[in-house]
């Protein structure tokens, strides 16, 4: 167990001010949180790179607050890896090992497992200036991994991979904590990749830790105004009506938007589904007329580089998000009709406990 | 004036500009070398340079330089990792006065380290530990002090251009401070490291100024390639001196040489 208590740090341009937080054994906890917000630091802390004058940290029961980080027994994977260039693959993994004295057996042992559990046994012997992102990725976790820690700590380990290769390996990382179960503290500004990784999740902003909680409590019930301005509300609709179509799908109807879901389950209640997880267009898209509805701009705010736009479909008012310079091209006023896309896989679904509504179970 | 440096012209008339100025130079090194090639008349040069004079200048001039380098480098490697990682009150202070040897002449230097050596300090180290006036070790000395503020100036642009978080790394990877820095920062340096050396050492060889002055020129003696450079242009003996002179032009050009291939990339002094 982690226990950071009263926390606050200053060095200059970032800093940490009462940090409060306990992260238990085994627990994935993300820290999620905008470009210059102490997140690094944070980890920094626990990984004992930095002199701490206020505040304490724990680890199980021991007082780990001024130990030297070659004593935290903690795995590090700092931003864009940081690989010895001067050293193979292999010899980055067994880098901890050798300094442990480990016997030349058991070294060879850790790297053929700690390879195949990454799955880069081929790219052993290669230089590490000629790996790929995600190669220098895996490298980096197996040293990290090498003198088996109990805590990982992952600073925004997805960040510098292109979109395909970080989606494989955010599964690729949780499949890694399944298997050996290791406290895991990673941070990341991406809120997709925090809601689907975490088993918990806090929000940092400025230097405060401004919500604690499982993904779902904070994406749906933001604390207070900083988290929500950071995460955005999303789109909730109450569902009067839900069909089972069979086949893992389910029909509900929404204050008269008819939307189908893959949902193979109880009766739905209310769905969800964030503001840039609804694509807009000015023309009707092509294909099937599922999920697509027509509507009407009736507010545009701008904030930052992306553009926050309400638009009326029906009774409904449906908030959706896009780049500003999209926005731009494709001349978004109020008042001018537009076609509303939701990603299917986004929607998120909230069973009916009761169950009152009309539906049909799938058989 | 700015006018006319507007626009496409204006690039190229500056473009012209800086190019003419670098071929002007590169033409007057290239007219001294060769007015030094039609002095020199070959048979006297082979003979000057294998006199045993000459030989012995050789000799002590890279035994001397290596030794100094040596001393050099080990001091240099702390002192350029601390300005560059270290922080204390005072840095920049420290850090402009490292670079004084640098910009003084190396004859005051040299006059500093004499009278040091005239306090009854000095003088008790000259008379009972080592001798350093008129000696040897003086010349030893002399290029230590000249050229370690190079090593430094050199080896702390190296660490700075390496970042923390490998040491960092290190460190979670169960290394204490100082075996990371030995284990990992040490290692990034290695290119920097050696071409720090070389153009420390080349520095040394040719140390003239601290050197005559602490250790005298005595032939035989004290007689490093300059000291024998200025001792044969003192007795008119010209064409032994022009001999010192490609042997040093030529022990240079080897050194940059070297030091460009192994690193690959300017320094900037």
């Amino acid at each position: 167990m982690i226990e950071v208590k009263d926390l606050s740090i200053d060095l200059g341009e970032f800093h940490l001010k009462d940090i409060n937080l306990s992260i238990g054994d085994g627990e994935y906890f993300v820290i999620l949180g905008p470009t210059g917000a102490g997140k690094t630091v944070l980890l920094e802390c626990i990984a004992g790179l930095h002199k701490i004058k206020q505040g304490e940290i724990w680890v199980n029961g021991d007082d780990i607050t001024h130990l030297p980080p070659e004593e935290r027994k903690i795995g590090y994977v700092p931003q864009d890896y940081v690989l010895f260039p001067f050293l193979r693959v292999a010899d980055n993994i067994t880098f901890g090992l050798k300094e442990a004295k480990y016997t030349k057996t058991e070294i060879k042992e850790r790297v053929n497992t700690l390879a195949s559990l990454m799955a880069i046994t081929h790219l052993i012997n290669r230089d590490t200036r000629s790996l790929s992102g995600g190669e220098k990725q895996r490298v980096a976790l197996a040293r990290a991994l090498a003198l088996s820690p109990k805590i990982l700590l992952l600073d925004e380990p997805l960040g510098a991979l292109d979109l395909q290769s970080a989606k494989y390996l955010r599964l690729e990382l949780k499949r890694i904590h399944d298997e050996l179960g290791i406290t895991t503290i990673h941070i990341t500004h991406d809120q997709t990749e925090a809601e689907e990784i975490a088993d918990r999740l806090g929000v940092l902003n400025m230097g405060g830790l401004e919500q604690v909680g499982m993904p779902d409590e904070v994406f749906f019930y933001p604390g207070n105004e900083a988290v929500s301005d950071f995460i955005g509300s999303p789109n909730i609709l109450e569902c009067d009506y839900c069909n089972s179509l069979g086949q893992g799908l389910m029909e509900v109807d929404c204050g008269g938007l008819r939307i189908v879901i893959p949902h193979d389950g109880n009766s739905i209640e209310r769905i969800s589904l964030f503001p840039r997880d609804i694509y807009i267009s000015n023309t009707q898209p092509p294909g099937p007329h599922m999920n697509r509805f027509k509507g009407v701009i009736t507010e545009i705010k701008t904030s930052g580089t992306t553009e926050r736009l309400s638009v009326k479909v029906g009774d409904k008012t449906l908030q959706t998000e896009i780049p500003r310079d999209i926005s731009e091209d494709m001349d978004l006023i109020v008042g001018k009709e537009v076609f509303l896309i939701l990603k299917l896989k986004r929607i998120k679904v909230y069973e009916c406990k009761c169950n009152h509504n009309e539906s049909k179970k799938p058989s | 004036m700015s006018r006319l440096l507007k626009g496409v012209g204006g690039d190229r008339a500056f473009k012209g500009a800086t190019i003419s100025a670098l071929v002007l130079l590169a033409i007057f090194f290239i007219g001294i070398i060769v007015s030094m090639l039609a002095y020199t008349d070959w048979d006297t040069f082979i003979s000057a340079l294998l006199s045993e004079e000459i030989l012995f200048a050789i000799r002590l001039s890279l035994i001397t330089a290596t030794i100094a380098t040596v001393i050099a480098i080990l001091i240099a490697i702390p002192v350029a990792y601390a300005i560059s990682y270290a922080k204390f009150p005072g840095k920049d202070l420290v850090d402009s006065l490292l670079d004084l040897p640098i910009v003084i002449s190396p004859v005051a230097l040299g006059a500093v380290l004499l009278v040091f050596f005239s306090t009854p300090l000095g003088n008790s180290i000259d008379d009972n530990i080592m001798k350093f006036v008129f000696a040897v070790p003086g010349i030893i000395l002399a290029q230590v002090v000249v050229v370690s503020a190079l090593a430094i100036r050199l080896l702390k642009s190296t660490f700075d251009s390496i970042d923390p978080r490998y040491e960092q790394v290190g460190r979670t990877l169960g290394l204490s401070k100082a075996r990371a820095f030995i284990k990992v920062t040490l290692p990034l340096a290695k290119d920097g490291l050696i071409a720090a050396t070389i153009l420390t050492w080349a520095r040394a060889v040719g140390e003239f100024g601290a050197t005559v002055t602490l250790a005298g020129a005595t032939a035989m003696k004290t007689e490093t390639l300059p000291v024998a450079i200025f001792l044969n242009l003192a007795s008119a003996d010209v064409e032994k001196a022009i001999a010192v002179i490609f042997l040093l032009v030529i022990i240079s050009v080897i050194a940059l040489f070297i030091m460009r291939k192994i690193t690959k990339r300017r320094y900037q002094i």
